[in-house]
């Protein structure tokens, strides 16, 4: 699994800081359970379940190193920055090793070796090499090892994909020709009986547990206990469980015992668990089960944007009124710092906060960094809603007020801000349902919200459309309360519709 | 008590005053009368403090403002004065009432109670008891005007000053606001009041003051200015009126 190595990915790898030593008696390992199958995933049969072989190899190698295995979720990208960071002491998540990450954390030898897959449908007859994709339509992960294979064939028009299941669904349908991807990718999600895998390997890849630089001393451990684990025959015990031992790693291994070490129980528990046909009935059930997980995501969803938009309203309003009656340079901060806000992306804010700030010293926790750049980013939005309202109230309500002797903030107080606030109401409503769904973006820093959940159900269950309505009727039921709310206090606030009297 | 001296003011290379000269005494009421932007209003604004002038000074008592921006003293010099704009004005968020006791409260730091035992009797001198909780919007523009003169007396001004304050009203609604300002008048208080209403001006003004281009042309007693004026451009002002 090669994802994504993006600018944001290496902004944050330069930013991130070296941090604390391993926790004692736990092996903190960082993986991303809405990656997939047979990787690290939430189990079909029972969701609030982590499996997958890296899950097995983790707990191996802790039990090796006398630890016990604590899983910590981060995002895919993320999985880098965390570690330096000091989120967890070690990755295990189809990190393949190369030179450019090797630049940024140590790798230990590789626990698992594999290549690229190819599969085609099954009637197309005129596919068996990379060389007869010229002029069609090839797909593979953003970022993958096989996006860059693809490339270097002319000729090819080469579609990028975010999930393995949305790849091989669009071969099955005939959008693309073919999908190139990790073997153990191909083995768990090309199982449509309208797709076949060619028997080709293509190119080489190495996964290995990254760890931070420096941390010479876990290091050693690990590769001792991955010799182990290797020489006993407990990995291809755990590959053979997935079904995913390969020629390669028996190569590799010398391993190459004919006989199998351990069934693919866990393939086969997988392949049923997809398989499974549901009644309508059945299919209720299932998505009432998914809503407790799903719940619990919208309360921390709740949470933050509630918090976000406290502060943001209170620094929206501050900015305002710096930017209205402030003395030059302190207008014109507000100006810039407005402008420099709104102007850059949410999703790079929120890296510098977690993974940038810690260069400074400053290590915050998931949830702070989380709500304080949320509520930075909507502070400036706010700042310009609350400016307008201000402007829109006449003149000649600060001069009846200067008349009846009030300073300027006495005005703006109790005269000026109680009328402009019926004014942005509406608007600033309207922000705090976009709050709402922008604050799925903090799924970038570790937290686990609304949207976070909804990636590793459909990631496990491969039921986007169904999960993906059901979570977006639970932002409309979350944002709902609070447009009722804004319309009550609207109503209220509205002295000047009261009836006339004669 | 009174007095302003050369006051001048340029407003976007504009001269709007240039040099104006003027005198109020305790209890006097005085009509400036003259065109639209002669700089009557601007004059008015210049008394409180609402609008900084050149070149020139006002006195009053032992307060003296000569131009310049010292928000203390403008306020010292402006806690003597209450304004009634053409326009209410009002603050439509607040109640009658609550209209009433807000500067009270914030600028003097009044309690509730206290400021209510001010606001009260106000209400009643203007004919509004019973209007105490309905809001601005609900009220006529003449009720509304009448509601503006208690609100600037509620912080007890020692001269009220009136920017056209008849001119949004229907005809038929004037009266009620011209009969509070009558009443006041009787009680002692100063007022200066920038209108067109010649009746009132008349009937009631001590000093008639005619402006013309930023500057007083002719100033006094009513019968003189508005039977007799003597300079010709006041002449020409009042013969529209003669009719």
């Amino acid at each position: 699994m090669t994802r994504s190595g993006t600018a944001l990915l290496l902004l944050a790898c330069a930013l991130s800081a070296r941090a604390a030593p391993v926790k004692t008696g736990v092996l903190r390992w960082g993986g991303d359970s809405a990656g997939g199958a047979p990787f690290v995933f939430q189990d079909p049969k029972d969701l609030a379940k982590t499996v997958g072989f890296e899950v097995d190899l983790a707990e191996a190698l802790a039990a090796e190193l006398g630890l016990k295995a604590l899983f910590v979720q981060n995002q895919w990208d993320s999985l880098v920055p965390g570690l330096k960071r000091g989120d967890y002491d070690v990755v295990l998540n189809g990190l393949e090793i190369t030179e450019d990450r090797k630049a940024e954390v140590e790798f230990s030898e590789p626990y698992y070796l594999t290549y690229e897959a190819l599969t085609v449908r099954k009637n197309s007859d005129d596919i068996a090499a990379l060389a007869d994709l010229k002029g069609r339509r090839a797909g593979t992960l953003k970022g993958a090892l096989a996006e860059r294979l693809l490339a270097r064939i002319a000729g090819v028009a080469v579609v990028g994909y975010d999930t393995q299941t949305m790849l091989y669904d669009d071969l099955a349908l005939g959008r693309i020709d073919a999908v190139l991807l990790d073997h153990p990718a191909a083995v768990y999600y090309a199982i449509d009986p309208r797709l076949k895998n060619l028997p080709g390997r293509f190119g080489r890849m190495a996964y290995g547990a990254a760890i931070r630089k420096g941390d010479a001393q876990l290091l050693a451990r690990v590769n001792a206990a991955l010799a182990r684990l290797m020489k006993s025959g407990r990995l291809r015990e755990i590959y053979e469980r997935w079904g995913i031992w390969n020629p390669v790693m028996a190569a590799a291994f010398v391993d190459d015992h004919p006989e199998r070490r351990a069934e693919a129980s866990a393939y086969a528990g997988y392949l049923a668990a997809r398989g499974v046909r549901l009644g309508w009935r059945a299919k209720l059930a299932k998505y009432a089960g998914y809503v407790p997980l799903l719940a619990k995501g919208a309360v921390t969803t709740v949470e933050l944007s509630l918090l976000a938009m406290g502060i943001a309203v209170v620094l929206g309003l501050a900015l305002a009124l710096m930017k209205l009656y402030g003395p030059m340079p302190v207008s014109a901060l507000a100006t810039v710092y407005v402008e420099v806000i709104r102007g850059s992306p949410l999703l790079i804010q929120l890296f510098l906060i977690f993974y940038g700030l810690p260069t400074l010293g400053i290590k915050l926790q998931p949830f702070t960094a989380a709500v304080l750049g949320l509520a930075l980013n909507y502070g400036a939005y706010e700042a310009e809603v609350y400016r307008a309202g201000i402007q829109s109230i006449p003149h000649a309500q600060m001069e009846a007020a200067f008349a009846l002797g009030m300073t300027r903030w006495q005005a703006l107080r109790h005269i000026i801000i109680p009328q402009a606030l019926r004014v942005v109401l509406p608007p600033t409503t309207n922000d705090f349902i976009a709050l709402l769904k922008d604050s799925s973006l903090v799924s970038v820093i570790t937290m686990v919200e609304l949207t976070r959940v909804y990636g590793q159900l459909a990631g496990s269950t491969y039921d986007y459309m169904g999960i993906g309505i059901l979570t977006a009727l639970m932002y409309v039921l979350i944002g709902l309360p609070f447009v009722r709310l804004s319309r009550w206090a609207e109503a209220r606030l509205a002295v000047e519709r009261r009836p006339r009297i004669s | 008590m009174l007095v302003a001296k050369g006051l001048c003011k340029t407003f976007h290379g504009r001269q709007v005053l240039r040099g104006v000269d003027f005198e109020a005494g305790p209890g006097e009421l005085i009509v400036i009368v003259g065109r639209s932007g002669c700089g009557k209003s601007t004059l008015l604004r210049c008394l409180n403090g609402l609008e900084l002038f050149d070149e020139g000074s006002i006195r009053f008592g032992n307060l003296v403002l000569d131009g310049g921006r010292d928000d203390r003293k403008i306020r010292a010099l402006r806690a003597n004065f209450g304004m009634v704009f053409q326009s209410f004005n009002l603050f439509p968020h607040l109640d009658l009432l609550g209209n009433l006791v807000a500067a009270p409260m914030i600028v003097k730091g009044m309690s509730r109670k206290q400021a209510e035992a001010i606001a009260l009797p106000l209400l009643e001198k203007v004919g509004l008891t019973g209007h105490a909780r309905h809001y601005p919007g609900q009220m006529s523009g003449g009720q509304q005007q009448r509601a503006a003169i208690a609100r600037a007396l509620a912080m007890s001004p020692t001269v009220m000053l009136y920017d056209e304050p008849t001119s949004a009203l229907d005809p038929w609604l004037v009266d009620e606001v011209f009969d509070v300002m009558r009443k006041l008048n009787a009680e002692g208080m100063t007022q200066i009041v920038v209108t067109h209403e010649t009746r009132f001006a008349r009937e009631v003004a001590r000093e008639i003051v005619f402006m013309e281009d930023g500057g007083v042309v002719e100033k006094g007693a009513p019968e003189q200015i508005f039977n007799r004026p003597r300079d010709p451009r006041t002449i020409k002002y009042m013969s529209r009126f003669a009719a």
